[in-house]
């Protein structure tokens, strides 16, 4: 009797640590990891909870039934597109626990994972996320990975996506999935679907090279093209004399579109001139390794003409900026003084070292050469 | 043996000794033909520089031993304590072999004992330049034939002064004057300049008049002076474009640069414009930390550290680099305290942490107050401090000072793999 107890106590102890070891084998083993596949789903793991920048202009359905990819529920956002908190994009992190910005301990060790996929629409087409993340959350706790792929321009019937994340430390991953989008890449709002996000392992990925860009590789084709590249945050000298107007429709040299600049040259920093530098991602000044590879291009080009013709900008610039993550080489034309009618301009770029590109276009102009400030248009933008 | 193998023998052997006599001769004949100092241009179409017959790497220093309450009119030259002496010893210890001088005085037998006391006490060259009339007032005039003149004569006075000196390493002509063709700094234009009305024009024409009046010198230089390289003087690569047609009498370009951890594409793309050697005549870094408001000597000391790991990468015979880099000359020696506020002369007393210009390369203290993070006053190898005595200000080697000459004894290139080996 006693010998049947004693087994009984073994046996008793023994079972749970076998269960979990189990447990940690069956982890370790797996091949996905769902942060979204179904409303209230036991399997989802984080929470859409890190709403940014305009989160006035979204709405979110989390149980959206209309269509969804499989099960019987979507998550449907809205986005206005009107700048309800004057950022002019917005977008969600899905975080663990929620709204963690790095905050607390939280997040997975996702290192067996390879790659994030998911699956999404627009209510018509032609929506356009401006990027999609996973990891990137920065605090106390910070992701140990930030990739970011996209532009993606949805179609109005489901279509799958894949980040790959071979080769990135996965060990701790509190920012699961986010997305952005951009009032100037969708003027009119958008409303898009999003289904069965999860994490996966696929032995067959091979780590993402560092890929040379496609050309032409546009920096503002229209104010919505999703082909465009950079954002015009890098303002400087007096900043506080610019207009910007990425979505001008005064006599587009091509398409509805072209950026109008207005310069008043009222020195309101007390700079005597001011620019805009085109940056990837926005603002940044050489901290973030972001640089695009344009080694194939030969050239920049671009359209650009003044209000009243004459106006001097002193010069127009590919590359330059300088930091931990520094641009490759710079190129630049000037002195260029504008005539009324579009004219193209061209930047050669033979012989450059145009490999890693965080500034992809940049203009400044004084007050001394526009004592009356400057009113000019750029359009076109593009490296060949 | 038979008397015709001997006759062979000695046939043999008035042969053997008279080949040998021909060749002493010409490499007596070589040697005598050559120059001190040149720069050879290998059969890979690297560069070196060759001193004595040997290939010379420049580990420079740009020197301007100003002391502290005094500004840049003080005359150190003068200074019966002879600064340079004291400086040499702590350059030699620390394994430099070539000061940069901006522009020298007119009293040449003063500079003459300096560069004497250097290379004779310390084995330590003397790069000597000329500002080419770059902080005249009113602007310098490089289109006007008298102030050409001018310039020319005094270049050429101060080379025939100085070439025989033992310790002269070459001559540098210009600094950063090819950015007052851009307008940047100290702009100067021509009659026949302002004619033209598209400004990109006017400032090729601005280009190209510079870059042919130092070409000119440089060809004069050669004349009395076939012993010395010629350098053009340039801030960054801007307008060397021009050079490959307006100055191709000189021999290298002396490149000043402050591009951070790293020159980029710098060497690369000198070889593709002008393809002329490159000692690079001006970098560094500051050691004060302008967002956390203290020093940081190991601010200072990683820039240099990782920029003289690609001035060596580019060396001749590096498998990694472009080949064509001569060396480089740090700034600078020691900390110039009156450099903040040059009109105030209680401020030359003070070691002044106002920051005065701003450069994300240095990007540790780049989040200081309107991004100003570059400290003018704090870019010294050696740090100053008063003497209590009233001697020659004290001056205490950085960290800089070590990392770089630990570097020299032992240049390790790739620091990765070296770590990794280590473990």
């Amino acid at each position: 009797m006693k010998k049947l107890v004693l087994v009984l106590a073994v046996m008793a102890l023994a079972l749970p640590i076998t269960a979990r070891a189990e447990e940690k084998a069956a982890e370790a083993a797996q091949k996905e990891f769902v942060v979204y596949s179904d409303k209230n789903a036991r399997g989802n793991h984080y929470i859409p909870s890190g709403w940014m920048g305009d989160y006035g202009d979204i709405k979110m359905n989390d149980q959206s039934a209309d269509n969804p990819k499989s099960g019987t529920t979507s998550i449907q956002f809205i986005y206005s597109a009107k700048k309800s908190q004057g950022q002019g994009w917005a977008g969600v992190y899905w975080q663990n626990p929620a709204n963690n910005w790095g905050n607390k301990k939280g997040g997975f060790d996702l290192s067996g994972m390879n790659k994030l996929t998911f699956w999404a629409r627009g209510a018509k087409g032609g929506e356009v996320i401006q990027k999609v993340m996973v990891g990137g959350i920065k605090g106390t706790y910070p992701d140990t990975a930030s990739v970011e792929m996209g532009p993606i321009e949805l179609t109005d019937s489901w279509k799958q996506y894949t980040v790959n994340l071979s080769g990135k430390d996965l060990s701790y991953i509190n920012g699961g999935f986010g997305w952005t989008i951009t009032s100037d890449l969708n003027p009119e709002g958008a409303t898009l679907y999003i289904d069965d996000v999860k994490f996966e392992s696929d032995a067959s990925l091979k780590p993402e090279g560092k890929k040379q860009e496609a050309l032409p590789f546009y920096i503002y084709s229209d104010r919505s093209s999703a082909k465009n590249h950079f954002i015009p945050s890098g303002w400087m000298g007096d900043y506080g004399d610019l207009k910007y107007d990425g979505a001008s429709k005064d006599d587009p040299y091509l398409g509805d579109t072209c950026v109008k600049i207005i310069y008043s040259g009222q020195k309101t920093q007390g700079s005597g001139w001011a620019g805009i530098f085109w940056q990837h991602p926005a603002n940044n000044w050489g901290t973030v390794d972001s640089g695009f590879d344009l080694s194939k291009a030969t050239k920049l080009t671009f359209y650009a003409r003044g209000a009243k013709g004459g106006e001097r900008i002193e010069e127009f610039k590919v590359g330059g900026i300088m930091g931990e993550f520094s641009d490759s080489d710079s190129a630049v034309i000037g002195p260029v003084i504008l005539e009324k009618e579009w004219k193209q301009y061209s930047i050669d770029l033979k012989g450059k070292d145009i490999s890693y590109i965080i500034g992809g276009f940049c203009w400044s102009a004084n007050v001394d050469n526009n004592p009356e400030g400057a009113t000019f248009y750029l359009d076109e933008i593009k490296f060949e | 043996m038979n008397n015709s193998n001997k006759s062979v023998i000695d046939t043999g052997r008035k042969a053997a000794v008279f080949a040998a006599c021909i060749l002493f001769l010409f490499f007596i004949f070589g040697c005598a033909k050559q120059p001190k100092v040149f720069i050879k241009k290998l059969k890979n179409k690297n560069y070196q520089l060759i001193v004595s017959g040997r290939p010379f790497v420049v580990k420079g220093v740009c020197y301007n031993p100003i002391p502290i309450g005094k500004n840049h009119e003080y005359d150190w030259w003068s200074d019966s304590r002879k600064p340079w002496l004291v400086d040499g010893k702590l350059m030699k210890e620390m394994g430099i072999n070539a000061i940069r001088l901006y522009q020298v005085p007119e009293d040449i037998g003063k500079v003459k004992t300096v560069i004497r006391d250097l290379y004779e006490k310390y084995g330590i060259r003397t790069i000597i330049g000329d500002w080419l009339g770059f902080w005249e007032y009113p602007c310098p005039l490089y289109g006007d034939v008298k102030f050409r003149e001018r310039i020319e004569k005094q270049v050429l006075d101060m080379v025939n002064s100085l070439k025989d000196e033992p310790g002269v390493l070459l001559w540098i002509l210009g600094n950063e004057n090819n950015y007052s063709c851009i307008g940047t700094v100290n702009p100067w234009s021509s009659e026949e300049i302002d004619k033209e009305p598209d400004p990109q024009k006017q400032k090729r024409l601005r280009i190209k008049t510079y870059y042919s009046f130092v070409n000119e010198i440089a060809q004069k230089i050669h004349e009395v002076d076939p012993n010395h390289p010629v350098a053009l003087g340039n801030g960054e690569l801007a307008g060397l474009e021009y050079a490959k047609e307006a100055a191709k009498d000189v021999d290298l370009v002396a490149c000043i640069i402050y591009r951070g951890k790293t020159f980029g594409n710098l060497f690369m793309s000198l070889k593709a414009t002008f393809d002329k050697p490159i000692l690079l005549s001006e970098f560094g870094a500051d050691c004060y930390d302008a967002f956390l408001k203290k020093e940081d000597q190991n601010m200072q000391a990683f820039f240099l550290e990782s920029q003289w790991r690609q001035i060596y990468e580019n060396l001749a015979g590096q498998k990694r680099g472009a080949g064509n880099c001569l060396g480089g000359i740090m700034f600078e020696w020691t900390d110039e305290w009156w450099k903040h506020d040059d009109s105030n002369p209680d401020s030359w007393n003070v070691h002044d942490t106002v920051s005065n210009w701003s450069n994300g390369s240095y990007y540790y203290d780049i989040r200081a107050e309107g991004n100003k993070n570059m400290n003018e006053e704090w870019f010294g190898i050696v740090s100053l401090s008063k003497n209590p005595d009233g001697g020659l200000d004290i001056r205490s080697p950085r960290r800089a000072y070590y990392a770089i000459r630990e570097f020299w004894k032992n240049p390790n290139l790739n620091n990765k793999k070296k770590k990794a080996k280590s473990k």
